[in-house]
């Protein structure tokens, strides 16, 4: 149950099918995988630390050492923040895939011409 | 431009262009993720560096908190937040005994997604050793079916999550979609399953194999706890291991076998089908859903990988339906 507080919150399947694309060893693709997941860790950290008051980032760094997996983070922050903690990192997520598509996504565009140019 | 059979290496040069590109790409996303966050709060930096960890790497400390948790027992005693509980065995071992009366001349099916709707809880999450239990029996009543959360000592990261569709895999060097009629459109995956080949060849493809990537299922076991202590162990004991899957919307449920690992923890999903899995589970446009995943306890191999035939007399408002 090797699992954070927010996985439930996470849906980067567009993400993952361009990996998926490119890949063709399992390595690879485990590889490409850490590296979105270490993005993902500190975006919505990020964005969660963001939101709540300087004063409990202390109380909350400690619970979340202590149980990064404990989805009751979750009703902590919210209550913490006295916003929908959940909306606001599925719309930091939306963000973040928007950008690695627009990224990855440009790349594809740009082959056609620079196969041309070597041909 | 006419591509020649001795220029195969090209495509091959194309792939690795696209895998270093992105690679790159992703790689530098992350230092500036990185960056910028260390300049924003630097004391989360400072807070993780005394104490040894890297954020970078806090699902592995999460996976090692989990682990320790699991053999002191001390994560069990703590109930899952916002959950209903599954009834007792008593109660279910009574209820299914009522039941069981009109299950036979009755149709299945019903009864099933109607126990299932009213034992599990609402949205997925990993269930308690007590609620497994009480869904162990519900299979081994409604579908025939002897299967368990743990076997043999291993579990799954969580036996209740959701599904999604899968390409076909390569089977033998040199398959291709084509071979892996009637479900065309979902292609086939460029890379190899977490296993590799199913066979070194065309010719060393048992029809058993054929059936193994038919119906096959992808989990998690790279997020396992304990998956890179008890590597070759594991990668062994998971290799082909075969599965019920549940639909818990409409109560289909397949045998499959284990044989890609995956999907990514970001992707908000647990497990992955074959296209003849999902199919079979939810009908041609069923990209995703909840489902109950338990290992079939089949020490002498003698149940058959597919659909599990205990719904014969499916309701057509709720059999094989679309979702």
């Amino acid at each position: 149950m090797s699992k954070l507080f927010f996985d439930r919150l996470l849906s980067l399947e567009e993400v993952e099918k361009e990996i998926n694309k490119v890949t063709s060893t399992k390595e690879e693709k485990d590889e490409l995988w850490a590296i979105v997941d270490e993005i993902v860790h500190h975006r919505v950290l990020g964005c969660v630390l963001e939101k709540l008051p300087k004063k409990d980032h202390t109380e909350f760094l400690e619970k979340f050492h202590e149980a990064p997996y404990d989805e009751g983070l979750i009703t902590y922050l919210t209550e913490k923040i006295g916003e929908n903690i959940e909306e606001i990192i599925r719309q930091e997520i939306g963000g973040l895939a928007f950008e690695l598509l627009a990224e990855i996504r440009g790349k594809e565009t740009e082959k056609p011409d620079s196969q041309s140019e070597k041909k | 431009m006419p591509k020649y059979p001795a220029r195969t290496y090209e495509d091959i040069g194309k792939d690795k262009i696209g895998f270093e590109y992105l690679r790159n790409k992703l790689k530098l996303k992350n230092l500036e993720t990185k960056s910028s966050f260390s300049k924003k709060f630097p004391h989360v930096e400072k807070f993780f560096a005394e104490r040894g960890l890297d954020l970078s790497k806090i699902r592995e400390h999460s996976a090692k908190l989990i682990g320790a948790s699991a053999l002191t027992g001390t994560l069990l005693l703590a109930p899952p937040t916002n959950i209903k509980f599954l009834p007792s065995p008593q109660e279910i071992v009574e209820k299914l005994k009522v039941e069981g009366q009109k299950v036979s001349e009755d149709v299945p099916q019903k009864v099933f997604v109607e126990s299932l709707s009213s034992y599990l809880p609402d949205n997925p999450r990993p269930l308690s050793r007590e609620e497994e239990k009480n869904l162990e029996q519900l299979f081994s009543n409604l579908l025939g079916v002897k299967a368990k959360a743990s076997l043999e000592g291993e579990h799954l990261n969580t036996t209740y999550g959701l599904i999604g569709a899968e390409q076909h895999l390569k089977r033998y060097p040199g398959d291709s979609v084509g071979n892996h009629g009637p479900y065309l459109k979902e292609g086939i995956a460029p890379g190899l399953g977490a296993w590799g080949y199913f066979a070194r060849s065309q010719k060393e493809l048992t029809p058993s194999l054929e059936e193994d990537e038919k119906w096959y299922a992808v989990v998690q076991t790279l997020y396992l706890p304990d998956w890179n202590t008890r590597f070759k162990y594991l990668r062994d004991w998971y290799k082909y291991r075969k599965v019920l899957i549940v639909n818990t919307d409409n109560g289909n449920a397949v045998v499959a076998a284990i044989a890609d690992s995956g999907p990514a923890a970001w992707t908000g999903k647990q497990y992955g089908g074959s296209p003849e899995v999902m199919e079979y589970l939810g009908g041609p446009r069923y990209k995703k859903g909840p489902v109950l995943i338990f290992f079939v306890d089949d020490p002498e191999n003698r149940v058959l990988l597919g659909p599990v035939e205990y719904n014969k007399l499916n309701l057509p408002e709720i059999a094989l339906r679309s979702i």
